[in-house]
C-alpha cells in the first residue's frame, strides 16, 4: 500500500509539531501518499470511558473506508486506541449497536474494513526496509540511538497483530546505520499518562529510562509516539532533578531520526524545538559526514 | 536429565548471598517447583521457597526463572533449561525474607485487604449467567502477583494497589448483586488506584491465567465514569484531569493542551502558575501559541457523539 488516510493526533497539531512536519516530509521523499482525515476526533487516548471513544473512533475508521484507505497514525497511543476499537469492531453484534446508535445520525455506517497502521509499521511492511536502506544519503554511523518504544507498539498481543512488530525500531534503526543501545524500559510507560495525575511516579519513570539509556552511552532516544516526546524531552529536566542526578537526553521523533539519515537538514525537521538540545547529536552525525566526504 | 538449579540465596545467618547450585536428577515435564521440593528434600533442606498445591491453582510458588516471572509449578525445566541449567530468583518487587521466598503479604494481600471486599446484597434474587460472564473471567485470578511484578507502575512506587489487588475489586463493581458500587469506584480511585494505572498491558502481558488486569482496569475506569465517579476524595488531580481532557474533546474536537494542563493542574491561578515555566518555554520553541485553541470541523458532529452516549449509557454528567 502506497497511500494512507492521514491521521496525526491532537499532539502532531500541537505541541509538537516537528514531529507533523517531518512525517509529512519523509513520507514524501519516500514517494507515499498521505490524504489527512480532517473532520475526526481525538481518539480519546486511553483517558476517555470507551463508551464514549469507541464511537468517536469508529466514526474516524468509516470515514477512512469511505476513502478505501488504511489509516496512518504517528502516534503510539492513537494507534493502540483506535487499534483497540478496530479489534472489538470486528464482532458484528458490537459494530451493528455502534452504527445504529451512535453513527447512523450522520448517515454513517462502519463495515469493519479499515485496517490501522503506525507510520513504524508503514515504513517497515509498506515501504520496505531495504528501500529505506537505499534512500540513505547521511549513515547514521558511530550514533548510538536507544529504541524507546513506550506501551502500544508492543501490548496488547491482539491489537499489535505481529509479533516481529517489536522489534521494528532496532530494524530502522540498523538499516540507518545506527547503533542500538538496548534498554530494560525500553517498553514500559514513559510516565505521561500520569503526568497529570501522579507527577513523582510519572517522573521517576522519565528518570529511570533517559538515565538508563544515558549511562548505557546513547547519543539519543528515538521514540515513535508524541506523547513518550512531550514526556522524555518535556518533563526530562525535572525528571533528573527529583531523579538528583544529571540527565541530558536528546529525544527524536522516528521521522526525525529518518529524516536525518534521508539527507534532511535538522532545521527542516525541527530538531531546534525540541528541550533538550539535539546539538550534540548533529555535531557528531555532522563530523561523521564530513569525515566520510574526505 | 541431570539438571542444574542454580538458586539465589540470601538471609538465614551466615549464607553468602549469591547464587548456589544444586545437580538433581529429573525428567523434561518435573514442574520448576517440584525440582526445587527435590534439591530441598535431597540436597539442603534450608533451602527456602513459596509454594502449596503445585497444580497452578494456589498462586504461591511464583518465581523469577532465568529471567522472567512465572508461576514455578506450571512449567517444565524441558522447555526453561538453557544447557541442563535453570537460574531461579526473586520476584522483582516484592521483600524476600530468606532465599527465593518473598513476603507474600506485603507484595500481595496487604494491599488487596486495604480494599473493601465481598458482595454487599440487599435481596436473596440470583443473578444470571449472562450477567456473572464478566466476573467469572476475573474470578480466575489465583493471586500469583505476575500482573503486580510486570507492572510499570509498582516498579517506580510500591505502594500502587497494583493490578492483582484492583483486578478483585473488578469482580465486585461488575456483580450486579452488590449494593455499593459507587463507594467502591470511590474507594479504588483514591491514589494509588486505578487512575494511576498507565494502562501499559505489561499485566495483561503477564497473567499466566488470561484475565487481562489491564482490560479489568480500564473497564472499572470507565464503570466509575459511568457512576459519577472520576476519582477517590482525597485524588481530585484525576477527576480534574478527565474532566478537563473530556470538555476540551466534546467542545472542539479535539484536545486542547493547554487548557489540559491548566485546569489538570488546579485551574487557572494555581495551573497557569505551574505550567508557566513549561508554557514560556514551549512558546519560544514554537511548541505552543497564544492564539485560542481552534475547533476541528468535525466537532459538532463529535459533541453530540458525547451527547448520545450519555443518553444510551445513562452516565451522569
Amino acid at each position: 500500500m502506497d497511500r494512507f488516510a492521514f491521521y496525526p493526533g491532537c499532539v502532531a497539531k500541537g505541541s509538537c509539531p516537528e514531529l507533523y512536519e517531518s512525517v509529512t516530509l519523509v513520507m514524501g521523499l519516500m514517494g507515499m501518499g498521505i490524504e489527512e482525515l480532517e473532520d475526526v476526533g481525538c481518539t480519546g487516548a486511553g483517558v476517555l470511558s470507551a463508551e464514549v471513544s469507541d464511537p468517536i473512533n469508529a466514526r474516524t475508521l468509516a470515514k477512512a473506508e469511505r476513502l478505501g484507505l488504511p489509516v496512518m497514525t504517528i502516534c503510539s497511543t492513537c494507534q493502540g486506541i483506535i487499534g483497540a476499537a478496530a479489534l472489538r469492531l470486528q464482532d458484528p453484534e458490537y459494530r451493528s449497536y455502534i452504527n445504529r446508535e451512535f453513527l447512523a445520525e450522520e448517515g454513517l455506517e462502519y463495515q469493519g474494513t479499515t485496517e490501522v497502521k503506525h507510520f513504524l509499521w508503514v515504513l517497515v511492511e509498506d515501504f520496505g526496509i531495504d528501500q529505506v536502506r537505499g534512500m540513505v544519503q547521511r549513515p547514521l554511523e558511530g550514533i548510538s540511538i536507544s529504541p524507546f518504544y513506550g506501551c502500544y507498539l508492543r501490548r496488547p498481543a491482539d491489537v499489535i497483530e505481529r509479533p516481529e512488530r517489536k522489534k521494528y525500531i532496532e530494524t530502522v534503526t540498523e538499516a540507518l546505520g545506527a547503533t542500538n543501545v538496548d534498554i530494560s524500559g525500553k517498553g514500559k510507560c514513559c510516565g505521561f499518562p500520569t503526568l497529570m495525575i501522579n507527577e513523582p511516579n510519572s517522573l521517576a519513570m522519565t528518570a529511570k529510562h533517559t538515565g538508563e539509556a544515558q549511562d548505557k552511552g546513547a547519543d539519543a532516544m528515538v521514540v515513535p509516539c508524541p506523547l513518550c516526546h512531550l514526556e522524555l524531552d518535556g518533563e526530562q529536566e525535572q525528571a533528573a532533578s527529583a531523579a538528583n542526578r544529571t540527565i541530558e537526553m536528546p529525544i527524536l521523533h522516528l521521522p526525525q531520526m529518518v529524516g536525518l539519515a534521508f539527507g534532511v537538514s535538522p532545521k527542516e525537521l525541527g530538531l531546534g524545538r525540541h528541550f533538550v538540545t539535539t546539538s550534540k547529536v548533529i555535531a557528531k552525525l555532522e563530523l561523521a559526514e564530513a569525515a566520510t566526504a574526505t | 536429565m541431570e539438571l542444574t538449579l542454580n538458586v539465589r540465596r540470601r538471609g538465614g545467618g551466615a549464607l553468602e548471598p549469591g547464587l548456589q547450585a544444586y545437580q538433581i536428577e529429573v525428567t523434561p515435564e518435573t514442574s520448576v517447583f517440584d525440582a526445587l521440593v527435590k534439591a530441598r528434600e535431597e540436597q539442603d533442606g534450608s533451602l527456602a521457597f513459596r509454594g502449596n498445591c503445585s497444580v497452578g491453582f494456589c498462586g504461591d510458588c511464583t518465581l523469577m526463572v532465568n529471567g522472567k516471572q512465572v508461576v514455578s509449578c506450571l512449567v517444565t525445566v524441558g522447555k526453561v533449561q538453557k544447557d541442563n541449567e535453570i537460574r531461579i530468583e526473586p520476584i522483582k518487587y516484592a521483600t524476600v525474607t530468606k532465599d527465593v521466598m518473598h513476603d507474600v503479604n506485603q507484595f500481595l494481600w496487604d494491599k488487596a485487604n486495604s480494599l473493601s471486599a465481598g458482595i454487599v446484597s440487599n435481596s436473596t434474587a440470583a443473578a444470571t449467567e449472562e450477567e456473572l460472564r464478566p466476573v467469572r473471567t476475573a474470578m480466575r485470578c489465583t493471586m500469583c502477583g505476575l500482573c503486580d511484578d510486570g507492572c510499570t507502575v509498582i516498579d517506580v512506587n510500591t505502594e500502587f494497589k497494583g493490578p492483582a489487588a484492583l483486578t478483585r475489586i473488578f469482580r465486585y463493581v461488575f456483580d450486579p448483586r452488590d449494593t455499593r458500587h459507587v463507594e467502591r469506584a470511590v474507594e479504588v480511585g483514591e491514589i494509588n488506584g486505578i487512575w494511576d494505572c498507565v494502562h501499559c498491558w505489561e499485566a495483561s502481558e503477564h497473567c499466566p491465567v488470561g484475565i487481562d488486569p489491564t482490560h479489568r482496569i480500564m473497564e472499572l475506569r470507565d464503570r466509575s465514569v459511568r457512576l459519577g465517579v472520576k476519582s477517590g476524595r482525597g485524588n481530585r488531580s484525576a477527576a480534574r484531569h478527565y474532566d478537563a481532557f473530556e470538555r476540551s474533546v466534546e467542545k472542539s474536537g479535539w484536545l486542547d493542551e493547554r487548557a489540559l494542563a491548566i485546569q489538570s493542574s488546579g485551574g487557572l491561578i494555581r495551573g497557569g502558575l505551574k505550567m508557566l515555566p513549561t508554557g514560556l518555554k514551549a512558546l519560544r520553541r514554537g511548541k505552543a501559541t497564544l492564539m485560542p485553541h481552534p475547533k476541528r470541523p468535525g466537532a459538532a458532529q463529535i459533541a453530540k457523539l458525547f451527547e448520545r452516549y450519555r443518553q444510551v449509557t445513562g452516565t451522569r454528567h
